[in-house]
């Protein structure tokens, strides 16, 4: 049997060829960029509350759902009212506030009151969360797909727009404005991230209540102002990530949030749970093991791939590739 | 202190044990006595509708409900006996057990005369000896699996003759008319067949997998989670000399996007989907095919429909409209047979005998269920005479045409 499979990818590499691994490589990228830009919301409220926030997946879909909106509420994407630049800035910028907010208001009402309880208390507070939320938006939505049609986003009479228009071509295969859109705000995103945290007093402030909460607050630091930051800062990558998903994949539902969430937290344990550097690194990873499985082993399998990984990291090492080991004080 | 609460569990054991001997010894003839005692007709009869009406499959589910309901107001306003509904949420993707507990529910719900569902074939099969012992004979409108109601060879018919029922033709039917569509009037030489991994998707995928192969098509094949939106390196792995990828899925939405994410890859094949696909307000890719009901799109019945729902036509729960109007029609008889009482047995032997013209069933055919097998696929309990699909081709306006 395994064989018989052995042959079976041998050949799928043979006939995709280079321009099929190419392809491949693109598809991933895409996807790992999407998957690190959700993942930094679960390793930073990781970090700073060692909470695995099941929320977060929702919060991604939320952010999908409010980008959707403002597109309609401009048109749509086969006749947008106003020109398609200021229409995705606006949608990038109403997903990624409402987000954030969202988040917000999540920390506020579902995990601070828990935050002294049983460590167990905001895991499920958490898992509860996002039951409530995929349930509210499935009882607004009546459960139905929504179409952010992105490609058709400034064509003409349904065709293609300029989202898919090539920016170069590697042996045929294009890499389109929308792909490319995706993997540099990913990057770009992630930079500001990077800034705020190691190069800002707030970024400072966080890694000290990351570190140790009660000394943090000892030293004057507003905690709860900090972990309610890193929600909305979190929370904000998710709604961009919304967005992203919605112009390059399209189809939004209320249940989008479930596989994409473990996806994106199967990333964060692979890169190392509580590390920014590792989220980045294991969304891409996650993102190129799916394509790669899909296209040479077959689409089947790809789930299989992504979670073995996690289940061979958390067994072999679960701190991830670049976690560290807690120091535990005695 | 510890004596104390020695003797606080073991009372509480005691009351656990009295408890559950109580509820197993008393649920036992409910569900008997629901099979075949006598129910008073009144005004209102009850109906049991089993459909996932939350998780993944809700998708599903909702234009089922949204059916039934249309059927329930249809039925009401024309008939003096009313119909009501009790719903169960059997949540389809993978948790059969919550199937089963809806259909112990129903079972011992007295009131229930008929049940419109499940929603899955695996579900169906699993629950087939609950509602056997209950007396009842669900009517589904999505179960699509031939071994339900045809045994064919080494796989056994599923369910008891006259204790299943679909208004929906079996996979056996469509991916029959699917493959001669392709190998006949397309002509075409290499299919991708990509199935979404759900019981209705892969059912198909075999059977037209099978009929291509042995009129001589290659046939590849290749799979997609359903909660699974990203296609394109599904698509890079397609060979290049594919022709035609059918994609029996159950959501539109899902093959519209696979068009799209195809179209911008640069690929030209054609793509066909299944009756799950079939939405006009939502799978556009002109030049594409689905299989679906011969619906006439002029009927008021569905224009009235669209209107209520924001223009979409939900088609996938259309055959869910006419298994409530098969068991409102069943139940309307049996009552009037039993002068006001009636039980849930008389109104099973009613269904097998129910006859719904093209106008009221909405599916483009009369309904009238088999009691023997016919064609290669058919047995009792699914819908004989020209219950079939259509073949439509999707136009540039996204109108579909039937051509086949």
């Amino acid at each position: 049997m395994h064989h018989l499979l052995t042959f079976n990818i041998i050949d799928q590499i043979r006939s995709l060829g280079w321009p099929g691994a190419f392809s491949l490589l693109r598809n991933g990228l895409v996807l790992g960029s999407l998957y690190a830009l959700i993942a930094l919301g679960y390793t930073m409220v990781y970090g700073i509350l060692k909470l695995l926030n099941f929320a977060h997946g929702d919060i991604y879909m939320v952010g999908a759902f409010i980008g959707y909106g403002v597109l309609v509420a401009f048109g749509g994407a086969l006749s947008p009212t106003i020109p398609i630049v200021p229409l995705i800035i606006l949608m990038f910028a109403v997903s990624m506030a409402g987000s954030g907010f969202l988040g917000v208001a999540v920390e506020r009402v579902a995990y601070r009151p828990l935050r002294n309880g049983p460590k167990i208390a905001p895991l499920i507070s958490a898992l509860g969360v996002a039951f409530f939320l995929e349930s509210s938006v499935q009882l607004l939505t009546n459960s139905a797909h929504y179409l952010y049609n992105g490609y058709q986003l400034g064509g003409k009479n349904g065709n293609f727009g300029p989202l898919l228009n090539p920016v170069f071509t590697v042996d045929g295969i294009p890499v389109t404005v929308v792909q490319t859109l995706v993997i540099l705000t990913a990057i770009a995103l992630m930079g500001v991230l990077v800034y705020l945290v190691y190069r800002t007093k707030f970024g400072k402030a966080m890694r000290a209540v990351a570190f140790d909460r009660e000394a943090a607050a000892m030293m004057g630091i507003d905690t709860d102002r900090i972990i309610s930051m890193t929600f909305f800062i979190g929370s904000v990558l998710a709604g961009a990530a919304g967005v992203m998903y919605g112009l390059y994949l399209g189809d939004t539902y209320f249940f989008l949030g479930f596989l994409f969430g473990l996806k994106a937290f199967t990333a964060a344990v692979v890169g190392g749970i509580g590390s920014i550097p590792g989220a980045m690194l294991g969304g891409i990873l996650i993102g190129l093991a799916e394509s790669f499985s899909t296209g040479y082993v077959g689409g089947q399998w790809s789930e299989l791939v992504v979670f073995g990984l996690l289940i061979g990291f958390l067994i072999v090492r679960p701190t991830g590739l670049l976690g560290s080991h807690a120091i535990q004080k005695v | 202190m510890l004596k104390k609460v020695g003797v606080v569990a073991v009372l509480a054991a005691l009351c656990s044990v009295v408890v559950a001997t109580t509820a197993w010894g008393s649920a036992k003839p409910r569900t008997l006595a629901a099979a075949t005692g006598s129910v008073k007709c009144g005004k209102k009869v009850t109906i049991g509708v089993a459909y996932p009406e939350t998780g993944p499959a809700a998708t599903l589910g909702t234009p089922q409900w949204d059916w039934a309901n249309f059927a329930k107001s249809s039925w009401n306003k024309s008939h003096k006996l009313k119909i009501a509904f009790t719903r169960g949420d059997t949540v389809l993707a993978g948790n059969n057990p919550q199937a089963v507990q809806v259909a112990h529910a129903f079972a011992s719900n007295g009131k229930i005369l008929a049940v419109t569902g499940p929603a899955g074939s695996q579900e169906m099969e699993d629950t087939a000896s609950v509602w056997k012992k209950a007396g009842i004979g669900p009517v589904s409108g999505s179960e699509t699996r031939v071994a339900l109601t045809r045994a064919l060879s080494g796989t056994p018919r599923e369910t008891t003759p006259g204790y299943f029922f679909r208004t929906v033709p079996n996979d056996g039917q469509q991916g029959d008319n699917v493959a001669t569509f392709i190998h006949s009037v397309l002509k075409k030489k290499n299919v991708r067949i990509i199935d979404d991994e759900e019981a209705y998707s892969q059912g198909l995928s075999l059977q037209v997998k099978n009929d291509l192969q042995a009129d001589g098509v290659t046939v590849t094949t290749d799979h997609i989670s359903q909660q699974n939106p990203d296609y394109n390196s599904v698509i890079t792995a397609i060979p290049s000399s594919t022709q035609l990828v059918y994609i029996p899925w159950q959501v539109p939405a899902m093959a519209q996007q696979f068009f799209s994410q195809l179209r911008a890859n640069g690929d030209k094949q054609l793509v066909m989907g299944s009756d799950g696909t079939d939405d006009p307000s939502t799978f556009k890719g002109a030049g594409s095919y689905v299989s679906g009901f011969p619906v006439d799109t002029s009927s008021s019945a569905l224009k009235s429909f669209q209107k209520a729902h924001n223009g979409d036509p939900e088609t996938f729960g259309l055959p869910t409209y006419t298994s409530v109007m098969v068991n409102a029609t069943a139940i309307n008889k049996a009552c009037k047979a039993g002068h006001g009482k009636t039980t849930r047995t008389a109104v099973r032997k009613a269904v097998a005998k129910v006859k719904l013209s093209k106008s009221v069933s909405l599916l483009g055919f009369p309904v009238q269920f088999l009691k023997g097998n016919a064609g290669k696929f058919q047995g009792p309990g699914d819908m004989g005479g020209k219950s079939s699909f259509g073949i439509y081709q999707i136009q540039k306006n996204g109108a579909y045409k039937r051509v086949g």
